[in-house]
């Protein structure tokens, strides 16, 4: 039995962890033209935030295991993929709070790294990282 | 009897237990009695009072009731023979739940299929929010696996082999 959890707490955790993982690279969720400017930057977003749900009363689900994309955007594609190996070293695998205090507690955290890519019109490299959360109910 | 009268969905199935270390299963007369009986297994959150039971969180609940079963006889080089109906034997449930290692429920579940002797009254209660139809029965649980997967959420799976003569009974909230 367990009651659902609120993504609020995710939001603040990923954000927190990918700081204290890049700094002093910025972390922003969600993407702005204005970041832009700057050489190296990341964003992430979240989505596939899921607990099944089971038989009988509502609270009655289980562990949650949502995803966070991080896009990984650097002028320099050396940058890019040193970012991304830094996210991979740090957290593929990692199990335990997630966030620093007061973050939230992960069984196994899953890193995917889907592609690499250019935006010409921006003039910046991108890799994009796929990262499953076990959330323990 | 407040039966339901409309198609119920699956999910509005719930199963519980009776909640003592050592408890008295039902007799076949009090499985299909609801009031002070089967009632009493059954939480509030489906029509029920929830004193002497509690609630076992399981992802699905499995088909459920009766086996088929008959002995059959046959004579060599003919079609003669027969098939004679038995009486049939209560239908075993393999049920898999979400593991959490310190669910009272699992727990007890736990405790029973390590014992193996104990007998212990299940209902699976079918709520609609207002009446309840229940199917009770006697069992021991056996077959426990746990099944811990990288990559997937734990799963605890046993199975109640029904014991007892009749040993199951239909209620429902007057």
């Amino acid at each position: 039995m367990t009651t659902q959890q609120n993504p609020v707490d995710y939001a603040v955790a990923i954000q927190a962890q990918l700081t204290t993982t890049v700094s002093p690279v910025r972390v922003y969720a969600n993407f702005n033209r204005n970041f832009a400017t700057e050489p190296k930057f990341l964003t992430w977003q979240l989505r596939n935030v899921h607990q099944p749900v089971y038989t009988g009363p509502q609270d009655n689900k289980g562990i949650d295991r949502p995803v966070f994309q991080v896009s990984i955007f650097a002028q320099s594609m050396n940058d890019a993929f040193s970012i991304s190996n830094t996210i991979l070293q740090s957290l593929h695998g990692y199990a335990g709070q997630f966030g620093g205090a007061g973050g939230i507690w992960v069984s196994k955290v899953d890193i995917d790294w889907l592609y690499n890519t250019y935006d010409n019109e921006l003039g910046l490299n991108q890799v994009i990282l796929d990262c499953t959360l076990d959330i323990p109910a | 009897m407040a039966l339901i009268n409309k198609v119920m969905p699956g999910f509005s199935a719930t199963l519980w237990m009776q909640d003592d270390v050592t408890p008295t299963p039902l007799t076949d007369t009090q499985l299909a009695t609801w009031t002070g009986q089967v009632a009493d297994i059954i939480g509030t959150a489906a029509g029920g009072t929830g004193t002497a039971g509690i609630a076992v969180p399981v992802e699905a609940i499995p088909a459920f009731g009766a086996d088929d079963a008959f002995a059959a006889y046959s004579v060599a080089g003919a079609r003669t023979g027969a098939k004679i109906t038995t009486q049939n034997q209560v239908t075993s449930m393999t049920i898999t739940a979400a593991w959490n290692p310190a669910d009272a429920a699992m727990l007890q579940i736990r405790d029973d299929g390590e014992s193996g002797t104990v007998i212990r009254t299940y209902v699976v209660a079918t709520y609609d929010g207002t009446n309840t139809v229940a199917y009770a029965f006697n069992g021991r649980i056996g077959g426990m696996q746990w099944d811990m997967a990288p990559g997937a959420e734990g799963k605890f799976t046993f199975t109640i082999h029904p014991t007892g003569g009749n040993s199951y009974g239909w209620s429902t909230n007057p």
